[in-house]
C-alpha cells in the first residue's frame, strides 16, 4: 500500500499538543457523539478513529524526514495527503473521548498479527483520488471536479465495498466455502443488497449489459 | 461465461459516451482501481490474495454504482444547477453509516485545510523575520 509523504504529519503532531479548546476537538467530538448513535456498521467508523495512536509512532518516524522537502509542493501533494486523511486524522477524535479510546486501546493490544495486518488494510486502503477523480468527470461530462467531492464519494464508495465483501463472505460461509470470494458469492451478494434497497435503482434501464 | 458477460458490459459502456472531444477520458480502461480493491477486500475480510475475477466483478459493481449515484445526484441538482456534494449527502440521508462517514470525513477536510493555512502562516512569519 502506498505510503505517501506528509509534511502535515508533523504539522498534526504540534496541534495534537495544543490547547483543548482548539477548533479542531470541537469539531471532531461532534462527529464521535453523531458517530455513537450508530449501527455496528458506523461504529467501526468511529472505533476506527481512535486506533491512531498505535498507527502514529510508526507513521511519525518515517515522515518526519520527507517534511521539509515536501512543503514547497503544489495541489498533486495536497491530495495525496488527503488519501490518509482518514488515518492520521484519527488523532483527533482520540482527544475527544477517553474511554473509547482506552477500549480502542485493549482491544487492539489484543489482536493477532494476521487481524492486525488485516485492520491496517481496512484503515489505510482507499480509492486513488485522481482515478476517482477521472471517473466523475467521465460520468459527470464535466473535467472539474471538487475536492470534496472526491473524497465523499470515495468515502461511500468504500463503504459500500464494505458491505458487499461482508455479505459475500456470510454468503461463503453460509455455502460452507472457504478461501477466497468467488464472484457467484459477490453475485449473490449483490442481490441480496438490492433486496435491501442499498443500491440505487437505475430510472433508466440500461440498455447493453 | 461469467467473465465474458462482465467484459463486454465495460467494453460497451465504454463505447457509450459523448463524442466530443476533450481532457475527460471517456473511456474506462479495466483494472482502475484493482490495487485499491484488493487492499480493500482484504481489510473487509477477503482472503489476502483476492481471486483476480472476484476484483474485476467487485471494480464493475462499485463503478456501476457510483455512476447510478451521480446520476441521481445530478437529477436532484439539476433543478438548483451545479452538483455539489449537498447532493451527494441527501442522496445517502438513509444510509447512517455513509452519511456519518461522509459529514466526519467533510469535517476532517475543513480541520486540514485550517492546518494547511496556519502552517503557511507560519511559514510566513519565519521567512519575514529572517
Amino acid at each position: 500500500m502506498k505510503h505517501s509523504k506528509d509534511p502535515f504529519e508533523v504539522a498534526f503532531e504540534e496541534i495534537d499538543d495544543s490547547p483543548p479548546d482548539t477548533p479542531y476537538t470541537n469539531d471532531v467530538t461532534e462527529a464521535q457523539t453523531m458517530a455513537g448513535h450508530l449501527t455496528i456498521n458506523s461504529q467501526r467508523y468511529d472505533v476506527e478513529n481512535n486506533i491512531n495512536s498505535l498507527n502514529q509512532p510508526r507513521k511519525a518516524v518515517k515522515f518526519s524526514s520527507t517534511s521539509t522537502a515536501n512543503k514547497n509542493k503544489e495541489e498533486d501533494d495536497y491530495e495525496e495527503e488527503e488519501e490518509n486523511m482518514d488515518v492520521e486524522l484519527g488523532r483527533f477524535s482520540s482527544t475527544g473521548d477517553p474511554d473509547k479510546m482506552a477500549k480502542m486501546q485493549s482491544i487492539l493490544s489484543q489482536f493477532t498479527e494476521e487481524q492486525m495486518s488485516r485492520y491496517e488494510s481496512f484503515r489505510r486502503s482507499g480509492f486513488q483520488k485522481a482515478n476517482m477523480k477521472r471517473l466523475l468527470a467521465s460520468i459527470t461530462g464535466s473535467a472539474k471536479i471538487s475536492l470534496p467531492m472526491t473524497i465523499v464519494v470515495s468515502g461511500i464508495a468504500k463503504i459500500f465495498v464494505g458491505e458487499l465483501v461482508e455479505t459475500a463472505k456470510t454468503v461463503m460461509t453460509e455455502r460452507k466455502g472457504t478461501g477466497p470470494i468467488r464472484p457467484c458469492h459477490v453475485r449473490e451478494a449483490y442481490r441480496r443488497l438490492k433486496l435491501e434497497g442499498k443500491i440505487p435503482k437505475r430510472s433508466v434501464p440500461r440498455l447493453f449489459r | 461465461m461469467s467473465n465474458n458477460n462482465s467484459s463486454v458490459g465495460a467494453s460497451s459502456k465504454a463505447r457509450v459516451g459523448p463524442s466530443q472531444p476533450s481532457e475527460t477520458s471517456f473511456k474506462r480502461k479495466r483494472g482502475v482501481f484493482q490495487k485499491d480493491l484488493q487492499h480493500m477486500m482484504y481489510g473487509f475480510g477477503d482472503d489476502p490474495n483476492p481471486l483476480p475475477e472476484t476484483v474485476a466483478l467487485v471494480e464493475d459493481i462499485v463503478v456501476e454504482y457510483v455512476t447510478d449515484m451521480v446520476h441521481k445526484a445530478q437529477d436532484i441538482a439539476s433543478k438548483r444547477g451545479k452538483l455539489l456534494t449537498e447532493d451527494f449527502l441527501f442522496l445517502i440521508r438513509k444510509d447512517l453509516p455513509k452519511l456519518n462517514r461522509c459529514t466526519e470525513l467533510l469535517s476532517m477536510n475543513e480541520e486540514l485545510k485550517q492546518a494547511r493555512k496556519a502552517f503557511d502562516v507560519d511559514e510566513e512569519k519565519l521567512a519575514s523575520a529572517e
